[in-house]
């Protein structure tokens, strides 16, 4: 009896630690956004304090507003999901579900491009882009995001789709729909929640992605996460500032993430834990 | 893709004839295939293996956008001067170093928590639900946070506590022996919670019969531990390694943000130096071999992984 209590306590206590380790950092860093500059910098670190949003007020209506910042990251990511999932679904279909050309081959091709170290392929976009003039543009960093949201969004629709029994389309067949028909009104209702947690992903990525924005951003195109060195620099750091910058490039995913928590695991997976997985 | 039911295979297998309708409809269905994946095929090697022949190329070339005039074809001298570049091995060891401790630290960490959890009645979607959190952070915003609130000395919250357990103030990311070991902390600190939520699920699907059967045997937890758990998990523990080693090989945001590769070069990983060589230094026809090496080194450890997962 003893015994047990003692591992019960203990198992609270580990977990408990786990917990903690991780929510700390993110709870701390949006707890900062709601402090004064002189509490963030109390020491020792406060846990209790009058709470403000003159940080927020001053990140989103001062000077330096990065509502421009936020509105590109949208633009980007949006962009991004629309156009990948336009290109996904039909290709992720045909792989899937139809006898296509070589089909083992297009799988493996569509695996091994996820696999290409981004600043690879960084260097010669720079230099295409900076050719044709499409540095600081939309339609530039979406095309080069397409690198990595298309391979995987391929992937991800691919496992879905599998996952739908061969009667539906024969039913459907019979009763003369045509093959395009059939995609659009039998199949792909049924794969709704596959698609959900596709776009899902392909946006959280879009949002995410660094190196590419680093390289290819400028005034025009600037997104959230690049915006965030504006408050750090050698001399100082904005500390409140920071903190509510941070605070709302995390506010979408961590929203997102909650939304789509039951299907994260496959997401991240891709169907990979399943008795070792496709391949 | 194997398990995959086309509607081709049910066709094909009736046809034989030359104007059997099956075989039409096959052909049709080939066009209707080919047609609906052309779109993002056409993408996807515009974006990926175009981009990669090019690299190839202009990592055979001098380019340096600071001095334009000085460049042309040089054959494989970027290649040369790469195999006698000290700044090259020391970035491969660290990028070594980096990605064997965080995959090692994450698979030891999210095994022993997702066992923890495994074992609760409750509080399993609590954890689930913070899992999530820094794995769906931008690795660049986690990176920051660290470098500031957590990190930044007599000021951050790890410093703080270190101090308070009498381990003195230290520059975490300023001293070179420790930048390192914070950046591996910070990676590992994002993404134990991926390789916990995979190996949840996996447990959470063996079935229970078998450990009833060891319990009868009267096996000991850890008997059943190695002997069953196990193996049962290898193919779900290789998956995450091999994922979370490609994912490392190619880490940037979370370093560039919180050291940018230094002190000096005590945290530049390959990508890294690739980055710095070709848009700090623009000296973009070498950062291109950089490029290839490191394309090259990531399928070596990749191939290396995939022949291990086979092997039993």
């Amino acid at each position: 009896m003893k015994g047990r209590k003692l591992r019960l306590v203990l198992l609270l206590g580990v977990s408990g630690l786990f917990l903690l380790a991780w929510i700390f950092p993110i709870f701390w860093s949006l707890l900062n956004a709601f402090k004064s500059e002189q509490d963030v910098l109390a020491y020792p670190p406060k846990l209790i304090f009058t709470p403000t949003l003159a940080a927020f007020d001053d990140v989103l209506f001062g000077p330096t507003s990065i509502v421009p910042n936020l509105v590109s990251s949208f633009i980007i990511s949006i962009g991004t999901t629309i156009v990948t999932m336009v290109l996904a679904i039909p290709a992720a279909y045909a792989l899937a579900r139809l006898r296509v050309p070589g089909k083992k081959w297009s799988g493996f091709y569509v695996l091994a491009t996820q696999m290409l170290p981004p600043v690879g392929i960084i260097i010669p976009y720079f230099l295409i882009l900076r050719d044709i003039g499409w540095i600081d543009t939309y339609q530039g960093i979406i095309l080069i995001y397409l690198s990595f949201s298309l391979p995987f969004a391929i992937w991800l629709l691919v496992s879905y789709f599998e996952d739908l029994p061969f009667e539906m389309e024969e039913a459907a067949f019979i009763d003369g729909a045509s093959r395009m028909m059939t995609l659009w009104r039998i199949i792909l209702p049924q794969v709704r929640g596959g698609v959900a947690v596709t776009v899902v992903f392909v946006f959280l990525n879009a949002w995410n992605e660094f190196l590419f924005a680093v390289v290819l951003s400028g005034n025009v195109v600037r997104p959230v996460t690049i915006s965030m060195f504006n408050f750090v620099s050698v001399e100082q750091t904005l500390w409140s500032k920071l903190a509510a910058v941070s605070a709302l490039a995390m506010l979408p995913v961590i929203i997102l993430g909650i939304i789509a928590q039951k299907h994260i695991v496959k997401g991240l997976t891709v169907g990979a834990v399943k008795g070792g997985g496709r391949r | 893709m194997s398990k995959a039911t086309t509607l081709g295979a049910r066709g094909g297998s009736a046809a034989s004839g030359r104007a059997d309708p099956v075989r039409m409809m096959e052909g049709r269905e080939r066009r209707f295939a080919a047609a609906l994946m052309a779109p993002a095929f056409i993408a996807l090697m515009a974006t990926t293996t175009f981009p990669l022949l090019h690299l190839g190329w202009t990592s055979l070339h001098r380019m340096d956008l600071a001095m334009p005039f000085m460049d042309g074809f040089v054959g494989l001298d970027n290649y040369r001067e790469l195999l006698g570049d000290p700044r090259f091995w020391s970035a491969l060891g660290v990028s070594l170093v980096y990605t064997a401790s965080t995959v090692i630290l994450q698979v030891i960490l999210g095994l022993a928590l997702a066992l923890l959890v495994n074992g609760m009645r409750r509080g399993q979607t609590l954890f689930r639900i913070v899992a999530i959190l820094p794995v769906v952070l931008s690795p660049a915003v986690v990176g920051m946070v660290w470098r500031t609130f957590m990190l930044t000395p007599e000021f951050g919250v790890v410093d703080y506590l270190s101090m308070t357990a009498g381990l003195g103030s230290h520059n975490w990311l300023g001293d070179p022996s420790l930048a390192l070991f914070s950046v591996v902390v910070i990676h590992t600190w994002q993404w134990t919670p991926f390789a916990f939520m995979v190996l949840l699920a996996s447990l959470a699907a063996l079935p229970e019969d078998i450990y009833e059967a060891a319990r009868i045997d009267r096996a000991s937890p850890w008997q059943s531990f190695v002997r069953i758990t196990l193996p049962l998990l290898r193919p779900a523990i290789v998956m995450v390694i091999i994922m979370r080693t490609m994912v490392a090989l190619t880490a940037f945001a979370a370093i560039f943000t919180v050291t940018g590769g230094g002190p000096g070069t005590a945290t530049e990983i390959l990508n890294l130096y690739a980055y710095r060589k070709s848009f700090t230094e623009l000296s973009i026809g070498y950062g291109s071999a950089l490029a290839v090496a490191l394309l090259i080194f990531t399928l070596v450890v990749t191939g290396i992984l995939f022949a291990l997962r086979r092997a039993k």
